[in-house]
C-alpha cells in the first residue's frame, strides 16, 4: 500500500509542468497543446488570463543596485500590480481573497503570468535605483485612491529585510 | 484572522490615518472589487490573435465540449464505456485530500500503464496520485477503496526526485462498482463529509529547471505536421515515448469511419494522399465549429486537407492552420490517426467541395475494389463520382497526420492544370472548376469582396476582329476563399502581380474565387514554366472598349466628347503637398492659410484636388449617357484653358472637348428608365510601379 506523503503535491506538479514548458521553449519547440491544458487544469480560469497577460508582455521585473527585486503585472484594467519576487504574493484583490482567504487558488494570474513570462523568457526588465524600488513597495496614496472601497491592512516594509524571508505582507491603502 | 502556516510574520506599524479594517474587507468582500474569476467573462475578452492565451481557449472550448458529452454519456447510458480499451487507466482510491480546490488521490494503480515505455524508466507498480478538479470530482463522487476508469485523454508528470507519477486531465472518468458491493457503498458512503484540505505554503516559490533568459520573438514554427498524442508520459527530459503503440495503417477511409463511429479514431490510421490544401473560414465548417466570430474581426480558418484513399473515396480533413502552412502536404501520402467525424456531406448540401472533388474525377491510377486486394482497372473507368464525403477532424490531442514516404497511394495525386483564359472563356460548361496563370492589371475591394481584372498572353493578343472574347476578365475573391498573408500583402503593394488562381468556378462574364480556391502568388523568375509565361505581357495592357456587353465590375477604355458636366458635385480642396493628408484645417491664427495635422505645420502651399464627373458622347455606345469620373490629370489637361478670372472654371470651355482614350472601371450601369453608365477613371496597375488611385486594399 502507497504510503500517503504529507505535505502538498500541487507545488510540485506545477514545478514540473513549468519545466517541461520552458525546455520546450529551449528547444525552440511549440509548447504542446497538453501542457496548455495542464496550465488550465490546476489553475482553472486563470490560466487563460495569464496566458494573455505573457502574450502581451505585461511582466516586467524591476532590479535595484543593491540586490532587490520585484515583479511589476500591467493588469487586463490598466491597473499596475506589484508582486514580491522572494514569496507568492501580488497586491491584486484577487490575491487576498482566492489565494489568502479562501486557499482556493494556488496563484492569482499575475503570480502565475510571472512565472509563465519567465519560462516563455518574455520578461521585461527595468532597472531603478533603490530609493525608487523602495517608494514601489510603499503604496502611495493616489493609486489607493483609485480603488473603490478597497483597503487593506498595509505594512511597511523593513527596507533591510526585504527579499531575504518570506513574508506575507499587507499593503495599506491610505485614504 | 487565522493563519495557518506558522513561517508568516507581520511586520505592523501603528496606523495614522482611518482605515478599514482588513478583517471587514477580507471577510465580505464587494463583489466588484475582484475580477470575475468566472469562464465566461475570460471568453468575452478579446485575446491576442496567434497567441498562448487564444490557443488554450481554443483547446478548453474543445475540451469543454468533449467533457459534456462524455458527462451526459455516462450519465444517460449509465454503463461503463467500453470499446476503446487503449489508454484506460484503472486505479484505486486509496485516500483523498484536497488542496486548492484540487482533489488529490493517492491511489493504487491497477492496469493501464504498460511496463514497455522504455524511455520512462520502472513505473511505480503502486503508488499514483491522480489529481480531479472540483466539478469533476463531484460528479465523481470518489471515496476510498473506489475502482476508478480514466478515459485518455489524459496526462502524467513524473518528477524527477523520484516520487510517484501525477495524473491530470482527468476530465473522463468514471467509478466502477461492483454489483454486489453497490448496495453497501450506497449506504456508508450517502453522506458527503469535507475533505481534509492540505494548505500550501506562500513563502516557498516554484523553482523550474531550464529557465531561460532568451527572449523568442514568437514560436519558431515546427516543420512536423503532428499534434502529440497524449497517452504520454511526460517529465523525462530526453525521449518522448508515446504509447499506444503505432496502429497499423488501413487503406480504407470507409471501413475506419463506419468502425469507429462518432468517437474519435482510437488505434486506427489510414493511408491517403493529400490532393489539395486550402483554408475554409469558420462559418462555411459546417456541424460542429466554434460560432462565427464577429464581422468586425477577419474570419478565423481551418486549414482544410482533401485526402483520397486507395479505394477512391473522399475526404476533407480539418486541422490547424499552422500544419498547413508550408503547403508541402500536397501531393504527399499521409496516414491520418486519431480523427473524429464532423459531418457526412453530400453533393446537395456542400456543393462546392464535391465541384472540386469532380476534377479530381476519374482518378488516373486503377483504385482498389471492395473485397478484392488488387487495384482493379475496370474499377477505374467505371465508377460513378462520389456522392457522399466524410469531413473528419483532427481530435485535439489525439489527431496526427505524417507523410509516408514513397506510398503508391501517392500516385493517384492529380494537380490542378493551368490553361489559358482563352481556353476558359471558350468553354461553355460554368460547372467544372478551372485554374490559370494570370496577371492582375487593377483590383477594387467592394465592401468584403475583392474585384481583380485579370489578363493573360492569350487574351492580350487576340485579333480584334476573330475572336468575341474580351481582353480581361473579372475575378471575384469572395469573402469565402482565404487569401494567405503573402497573397494579401502582395495585394496591399498596388502592383500588378501575377497570381496561380486554382480551383476556381466560372460564372456569366467573370471568374469568382469561393471556398476551397486557392491564390498562389507567381514570383517572377527565369524559368520556361508555360503558365508563368503567360503572364508576361509584351505590351502595354490593351482593354475592350465600352460596348453594349460591358457589364459591371470590369475595365474598359473610352474616348468621346464631352457633351455636360455634373456641376452639383464638382469641388476641390485642399491638401498637403508633404503627406497628402486631405483633412486640412484653417489655421487658427491666419483664415487664410491651412495646417495640416499629420505633418503640424502650416501649409503654405497646399495641392488642391478636384472632383470632376463629365457626361461624353461615346461612338461605341451612341444611345447612352455616359458618365465618367475623372482622375486628377484628366481633369488638368482638360481645364487647361477653362479657366477663370476668379479661380472658378466656366463650363462652357470644356463642352466639346475631345477626351480619351481613358481606362475605366464600370462602377453601374442602368437600364431603365434610361440607359446610364457611371465609370471611373482609373490607372492600371504595372509591374514594380505602384498606381496611386483605388489600389490599395483597407
Amino acid at each position: 500500500m502507497a504510503v500517503a506523503l504529507p505535505g502538498a503535491t500541487l507545488p510540485a506538479v506545477v514545478e514540473e509542468l513549468l519545466s517541461e514548458m520552458a525546455a520546450a521553449v529551449q528547444e525552440n519547440a511549440r509548447i504542446p497543446d497538453e501542457h496548455l491544458l495542464s496550465l488550465k487544469f490546476i489553475f482553472g480560469s486563470s490560466a487563460v488570463q495569464a496566458l494573455d497577460l505573457v502574450d502581451r508582455q505585461s511582466v516586467t521585473l524591476i532590479s535595484s543596485p543593491s540586490g532587490r527585486h520585484v515583479y511589476q503585472v500591467l493588469g487586463s484594467s490598466g491597473q499596475t500590480y506589484t508582486c514580491l519576487a522572494s514569496c507568492h504574493y501580488c497586491s491584486c484583490p484577487a490575491f487576498a481573497f482566492s489565494v489568502l482567504r479562501k486557499s482556493d487558488s494556488l496563484l492569482c494570474k499575475h503570480l502565475l503570468a510571472i512565472y509563465l513570462s519567465q519560462v516563455m523568457g518574455t520578461c521585461r526588465q527595468l532597472k531603478v535605483s533603490d530609493k525608487q524600488l523602495t517608494d514601489l513597495l510603499f503604496v502611495k496614496k493616489k493609486q489607493a485612491a483609485q480603488k473603490d472601497s478597497a483597503a487593506f491592512n498595509c505594512v511597511h516594509l523593513n527596507t533591510s529585510q526585504c527579499g531575504a524571508r518570506a513574508n506575507r505582507i499587507w499593503h495599506k491603502q491610505v485614504l | 484572522m487565522d493563519f495557518e502556516s506558522d513561517d508568516r510574520r507581520i511586520l505592523e506599524r501603528p496606523i495614522k490615518q482611518k482605515v478599514k479594517s482588513a478583517e471587514t474587507t477580507l471577510y465580505t468582500p464587494q463583489k466588484q472589487m475582484f475580477p470575475r474569476t468566472s469562464e465566461t467573462s475570460a471568453n468575452k475578452k478579446k485575446l491576442l490573435r496567434g497567441g498562448l492565451a487564444e490557443r488554450l481557449n481554443d483547446l478548453q472550448n474543445r475540451e469543454r465540449s468533449a467533457i459534456s458529452l462524455w458527462r451526459h454519456q455516462c450519465v444517460s447510458y449509465q454503463k461503463t464505456l467500453s470499446g476503446r480499451k487503449s489508454g484506460v487507466l484503472i486505479v484505486k482510491i486509496l485516500e483523498l485530500h484536497e488542496e486548492c480546490t484540487i482533489q488529490v488521490a493517492m491511489c493504487e494503480h491497477l492496469a493501464g500503464l504498460q511496463a514497455n515505455s522504455p524511455s520512462q524508466g520502472e513505473v511505480p507498480r503502486t503508488g499514483l496520485k491522480v489529481l480531479f478538479t472540483k466539478e469533476t470530482a463531484r460528479h465523481l463522487k470518489g471515496h476510498p477503496q473506489d475502482i476508478v476508469h480514466i478515459y485518455p485523454p489524459w496526462q502524467m508528470l513524473i518528477a524527477p526526485s523520484g516520487s510517484c507519477p501525477v495524473i491530470l486531465n482527468t476530465y473522463f472518468c468514471q467509478k466502477v462498482v461492483a454489483k454486489e458491493d453497490s448496495k453497501i457503498i450506497h449506504e456508508v458512503h450517502c453522506w458527503d463529509t469535507a475533505l481534509p484540505r492540505r494548505s500550501i505554503t506562500l513563502a516557498q516559490r516554484f523553482r523550474f529547471r531550464n529557465l531561460t533568459n532568451i527572449s523568442p520573438e514568437s514560436q519558431v514554427m515546427y516543420s512536423g505536421l503532428t499534434t502529440r498524442r497524449t497517452d504520454c508520459t511526460h517529465g523525462h527530459e530526453e525521449a518522448k515515448q508515446c504509447f499506444p503503440a503505432q496502429a497499423p495503417l488501413r487503406d480504407s477511409l470507409l471501413d475506419a469511419v463506419e468502425s469507429q463511429g462518432a468517437a474519435p479514431w482510437s488505434g486506427v490510421g489510414v493511408r491517403v494522399v493529400v490532393q489539395r490544401v486550402y483554408c475554409l473560414p469558420y462559418r462555411y465548417q459546417q456541424g460542429g465549429g466554434s460560432a462565427a466570430p464577429p464581422d468586425s474581426d477577419p474570419p478565423r480558418v481551418r486549414g482544410c486537407l482533401l485526402v483520397q484513399d486507395a479505394y477512391g473515396m473522399f475526404s476533407e480533413v480539418h486541422s490547424e492552420v499552422t500544419i498547413l502552412k508550408d503547403q508541402q502536404l500536397e501531393g504527399k501520402s499521409c496516414s491520418l490517426m486519431g480523427m473524429k467525424v464532423l459531418q457526412k456531406a453530400t453533393r446537395g448540401r456542400t456543393a462546392g467541395l464535391f465541384s472540386l472533388i469532380d476534377t479530381l474525377w476519374p482518378p488516373v491510377m486503377p483504385l482498389k475494389a471492395p473485397g478484392h486486394g488488387q487495384a482493379c482497372e475496370k474499377v477505374k473507368n467505371h465508377m460513378p463520382p462520389p456522392s457522399f464525403c466524410y469531413i473528419l477532424t483532427a481530435h485535439p490531442n489525439v489527431g496526427q497526420i505524417d507523410i509516408i514516404e514513397e506510398d503508391p497511394v501517392s500516385k493517384l495525386y492529380q494537380p490542378p492544370v493551368p490553361r489559358f483564359l482563352k481556353e476558359i472563356l471558350q468553354t461553355n460548361d460554368l460547372s467544372t472548376r478551372c485554374s490559370f496563370y494570370a496577371r492582375v492589371i487593377y483590383q477594387r475591394p467592394q465592401q468584403r469582396e475583392i474585384w481583380l481584372m485579370v489578363t493573360d498572353a492569350t487574351l492580350q493578343m487576340q485579333d480584334e476582329n476573330n475572336s468575341g472574347l474580351p481582353k480581361t476578365i473579372p475575378v471575384c475573391v469572395a469573402p469565402s476563399c482565404v487569401l494567405s498573408q503573402e497573397v494579401l500583402e502582395a495585394l496591399t503593394e498596388a502592383v500588378s502581380h501575377s497570381f496561380f488562381f486554382r480551383d476556381t468556378v466560372r460564372a456569366q462574364g467573370h471568374i469568382v474565387c469561393v471556398e476551397r480556391s486557392v491564390l498562389l502568388l507567381q514570383k517572377p523568375r527565369l524559368g520556361v514554366d508555360s503558365g508563368a509565361h503567360s503572364c508576361e505581357l509584351t505590351g502595354p495592357v490593351k482593354l475592350n472598349e465600352l460596348v453594349s456587353v460591358t457589364q459591371v465590375n470590369s475595365i474598359c477604355s473610352i474616348q468621346g466628347t464631352v457633351i455636360g458636366v455634373d456641376e452639383s458635385t464638382a469641388f476641390s480642396w485642399p491638401t498637403c503637398d508633404m503627406c497628402g493628408n486631405e483633412r486640412l484645417e484653417l489655421s487658427p491664427g491666419d483664415r487664410d492659410t491651412f495646417s495640416c495635422g499629420d505633418c503640424s505645420r502650416v501649409v503654405t502651399s497646399p495641392l488642391l484636388r478636384k472632383h470632376l464627373q463629365v457626361f461624353l458622347d461615346c461612338p461605341s455606345r451612341p444611345h447612352c449617357t455616359v458618365k465618367v469620373k475623372l482622375s486628377q490629370t484628366s481633369i488638368s489637361s482638360l481645364l487647361r484653358f477653362a479657366a477663370c478670372e476668379d479661380g472658378s472654371y466656366e463650363v462652357k470651355s470644356v463642352l466639346g472637348k475631345e477626351v480619351g482614350l481613358l481606362n475605366c472601371f464600370v462602377e453601374s450601369i442602368t437600364t431603365h428608365p434610361a440607359s446610364c453608365i457611371g465609370l471611373e477613371e482609373i490607372e492600371l496597375l504595372s509591374a514594380g510601379r505602384a498606381s496611386s488611385e483605388h489600389c490599395r486594399l483597407p
